[in-house]
């Protein structure tokens, strides 16, 4: 008689699950009629038994997924990268997921997954090739909710997501993170340091992949309804029309979820999709207040921004920096458009500029322009 | 006839020219065996300009032409290229043969007309310039000299002066108006940054404008190096405008510094007292940009190949300019920016750290709106430019007197804190900028050279706080968002 396999650790008999893809219509009736994947494994590969609602297909796929090098290597990868799971079955899979339209049945995750359960939990989307000041406001934002105790979500990738993740770090809260890969794989590579900065710092980084299965294009829409599922409100920073951050408002839509939408720039083409929103009555905000008042999470109702200090230091001291600021608080300027506004020489702006960067009034943003400070 | 002592193919070629230019002039060749002999016997002789003496040795030779007294009288030197019918060619490299000729207390040169020009400045020598074999054959028997040719004075020449881009075409870009002239004031390596359009190129072409008027000596030298290239036009003289070389992109190692199989000066030497622009810097390759790390330094290169070795001065004002990212449009309104920050970084990194410190100044330069373009506001020109720069320039020469230094570009941290005093004012902005701004120790030196700069272009002996406050404004690389 043929040796029977052992029943190998929980987290390896969820990845096997995982890893067959099968629809969450179907992986979640199997986890809940069997208790779990120990036993579906138990069933499928030491019984053989046939089990009804499976096709003759995924029945063979699973149990050709259960040879021995395919279990070692998720073993070795779940221990190298302490990847933990949570089925739907398990008391710690987070609540605000579990009964939104097609939940993942099987949540991989590094780090701790207790902060799901944090009391006040924004999503923050946007493009992955963001304007600079979309970045810069992004990171304010991020950091200045964070100080206030709201933990970001958001899908590490470029742009928009990097700077959600980094400001929230900077505030001081812990960060979410969902991908679209096994966690095994660090997608975009560049943001590895951040992934590990995020589980170091108590937050935790969720997908609903198996290791070992690379980041498809297609993973990313459908991952941003865990983004969407796991967070209080939506927060969109900047977008297109046609992009995946779009399809994340249209889930936290689906699933009653809050809205917000900054403004943005009325013209650029890269806030098309905030215009459409806004239009269509998303929430308007354009500080982190606006957000923490719609919410009701201010603690300290005569809370005003920390970081705006109104020392004297901040005050313009002779003719030219009043010339140049007076002209700035109108918009953004080009160094030509402050030479044609004002009327100063090009080496008086220079220094001009350089005595109000030291100051913290002026800022530099690409393409040589300039605009008052937000700091 | 034969040719002996290592000539080339193109002298050994110049057998059949001076053969048929010989017969075309009217002297008679005979059928005799001649053996020509290139001393010294162990150099490699290349190049057509022995055409014309060897047929002048091979017309004494063979008595078929007998100097006069006053030929034998007086060392002359010959060179030439001859054509079929006898008439005389211009060669390349004629200024430093005349030059050398000069030093070898050689007291007349026979040259081609065309190349007359050129040599027309040198002082202690005759010139006498020759079209056909003839005219040399009657000069030399004395039965019809040529009139040795008039000099030309340096002053002369240098009205000729050709600038090639004038400041008052450039619209707008008072920033980088501005930054060019301190940049030539003080002799800095230069950067641009901009998005495609934006009038880079044509900035970095008016700066030869606003450079000092180059010296007597400075045209020797680089009319030296162009002549050897053949780079000169025909009939040219004296270069009196500086030289702007710019390579493209593609450029290889040897093309850039210097070599090849006989060891020819490259483009850094064509730009020897001038400018070399190199746009679009990261895409030159790695290897050719740390080439150019020795010239920067030291004003010369140094060039090792088997057969050869040598040293060319290459003592110029590097101009480059770059787009912020791969695309081309980071921080353009017009274009949206489609890289990556990681894209945009592995972009900036191509050029190294040893590269970007020998640049001093580094501005971005944005693009200039239809409105400018069409004003009839005419900007400054650039003689007015140049006066304040040559100003410029004259305090430094006399500061600098005996010391190791020509310009402030070249001041090392020593001479820094020797010849760069700062107002009390002036040391609390740099030192407030240096917090608040992350500026490195290295860009400290930078913005403390490039203030010298300013305060040389003011006139001014003690740097001001607006000097620093100005200078600051030339770091931009290094008070980035993209770093």
């Amino acid at each position: 008689m043929k040796r029977l396999k052992k029943i190998p650790d929980k987290t390896i008999c969820e990845a096997w699950l995982a890893y067959a893809e099968l629809p969450s219509d179907t992986l979640i009736p199997l986890i809940y009629k069997y208790q779990g994947a120990r036993s579906v494994f138990d069933t499928i590969v030491n019984k053989k038994e046939n089990i009804g609602f499976l096709s003759s297909e995924q029945q063979k796929k699973l149990f050709s997924g259960a040879d021995d090098s395919t279990l070692e290597n998720f073993s070795v990868l779940i221990n190298q990268h302490n990847i933990l799971s949570a089925s739907i079955l398990d008391s710690e899979y987070p609540d605000s997921i579990r009964h939104i339209e097609d939940p993942p049945p099987i949540l991989f995750y590094q780090g701790n997954l207790e902060v799901l359960n944090h009391k006040r939990r924004i999503a923050m989307v946007g493009s992955r090739s963001a304007s600079y000041t979309g970045l810069r406001n992004t990171r304010s934002i991020a950091n200045e909710l964070s100080s206030q105790g709201v933990s970001i979500i958001s899908g590490l990738a470029y742009g928009i997501d990097t700077q959600s993740h980094r400001g929230c770090l900077d505030g001081g809260s812990p960060t979410i993170a969902v991908v679209g890969s096994g966690l095994d794989k660090t997608y975009p590579d560049g943001n590895l340091s951040l992934k590990i900065e995020i589980v170091e710092k108590n937050g935790v980084i969720v997908s609903e992949y198996a290791p070992t299965v690379k980041p498809y294009g297609y993973h990313f829409p459908y991952r941003n309804r865990i983004i969407s599922g796991l967070s209080h409100a939506v927060v969109l920073m900047e977008a297109r029309i046609r992009s995946g951050s779009m399809t994340t408002i249209d889930h936290a839509l689906k699933q009653g979820k809050d809205v917000f939408c900054y403004p943005g720039d009325p013209e650029s083409i890269l806030f098309e999709g905030n215009r459409i929103l806004l239009r269509d009555g998303a929430r308007f905000f354009t500080t982190a207040k606006d957000i923490l008042e719609d919410m009701n999470w201010l603690d300290n109702p005569s809370y005003v921004r920390q970081n705006i200090d109104c020392s004297t230091e901040k005050r313009p001291d002779n003719p030219a920096e009043k010339a140049v600021v007076q002209a700035l608080e109108k918009g953004t300027l080009s160094f030509e458009q402050i030479i044609s506004v004002t009327g100063l020489s090009s080496s008086e702006l220079m220094s001009t500029i350089t005595l109000l960067q030291i100051k913290k009034m002026v800022e530099l943003l690409p393409g040589k322009k300039y605009r008052i400070s937000r700091q | 006839m034969e040719i002996i002592g290592l000539p080339d193919a193109s002298v050994r070629e110049s057998r059949d020219r001076v053969n048929a230019a010989i017969i075309n002039s009217g002297k008679q060749m005979q059928p005799r065996r001649i053996t020509v002999n290139l001393a010294p016997a162990d150099m490699k002789k290349e190049g057509p300009s022995y055409d014309l003496p060897i047929a002048v040795g091979v017309l004494i030779a063979t008595n078929e032409l007998i100097p006069s007294i006053d030929f034998l009288h007086e060392k002359t030197a010959i060179f030439g290229e001859l054509s079929l019918d006898g008439f005389i060619r211009p060669v390349h490299g004629a200024l430093p043969m005349v030059i050398s000729a000069k030093e070898n207390d050689i007291q007349s040169v026979i040259l081609p007309y065309e190349n007359a020009k050129e040599v027309a400045c040198i002082e202690g020598i005759r010139i006498y310039p020759v079209s056909t074999l003839s005219q040399v054959i009657d000069h030399i028997s004395g039965s019809h000299t040529i009139k040795p040719q008039e000099q030309i004075s340096f002053c002369d020449l240098r009205k000729e002066q050709h600038v090639p881009i004038d400041m008052s075409q450039i619209k707008g870009q008072q920033g980088a108006r501005r930054a060019l002239e301190v940049a030539a004031a003080g002799g800095h390596n230069m950067l641009m940054i901009g998005v495609p359009g934006s009038g880079k190129t044509m900035l970095a072409r008016s700066l030869p404008g606003i450079l000092p008027p180059m010296t007597f000596e400075e045209a020797l030298e680089t009319t030296r190096i162009h002549s050897i290239c053949g780079r000169l036009s025909p009939g040219s003289g004296l270069m009196v405008t500086r030289p702007f070389s710019a390579p493209h992109h593609s450029a290889s190692v040897a093309s850039l510094i210097g070599g090849g199989q006989n060891a020819k000066p490259g483009e850094v030497s064509m730009a020897h007292n001038g400018v070399l622009f190199l746009d679009e810097l990261p895409e030159f390759s790695r290897v050719a940009l740390e080439a150019l790390r020795q010239p920067l330094e030291d004003g010369v290169v140094s060039v090792s190949r088997v057969k050869n070795q040598a040293q060319y001065q290459s003592s110029f004002m590097l101009v480059a300019s770059m787009n912020p990212c791969p695309c081309g449009y980071y921080g353009s309104e017009k274009n949206i920016c489609r890289c990556t920050p990681q894209e945009i970084r592995k972009y900036l990194d191509k050029i190294s750290g040893p590269l970007l410190d020998r640049i001093d100044i580094q501005i971005e330069v944005d693009a200039v709106p239809v409105q400018e373009i069409n004003t009839s506001k005419i900007a400054e020109s650039s003689a007015q430019v140049a006066e304040r720069v040559a100003k410029a320039r004259k305090r430094q020469q006399d500061r600098y007197y005996g010391m190791p230094y020509h310009c402030n570009a070249q001041l090392d941290n020593k001479g820094i804190k020797k010849y760069c005093p700062m107002s009390a004012d002036a040391i609390k902005l740099i030192n407030a900028a240096v917090e608040t701004m992350n500026l490195s120790m290295r860009a400290y030196f930078r913005i403390l050279k490039v203030s010298r700069s300013i305060a040389d272009l003011d006139e001014i002996d003690i740097i001001q706080s607006s000097h620093v406050a100005e200078a600051i404004q030339y770091r931009e690389l290094d008070q980035k968002y993209w770093r």
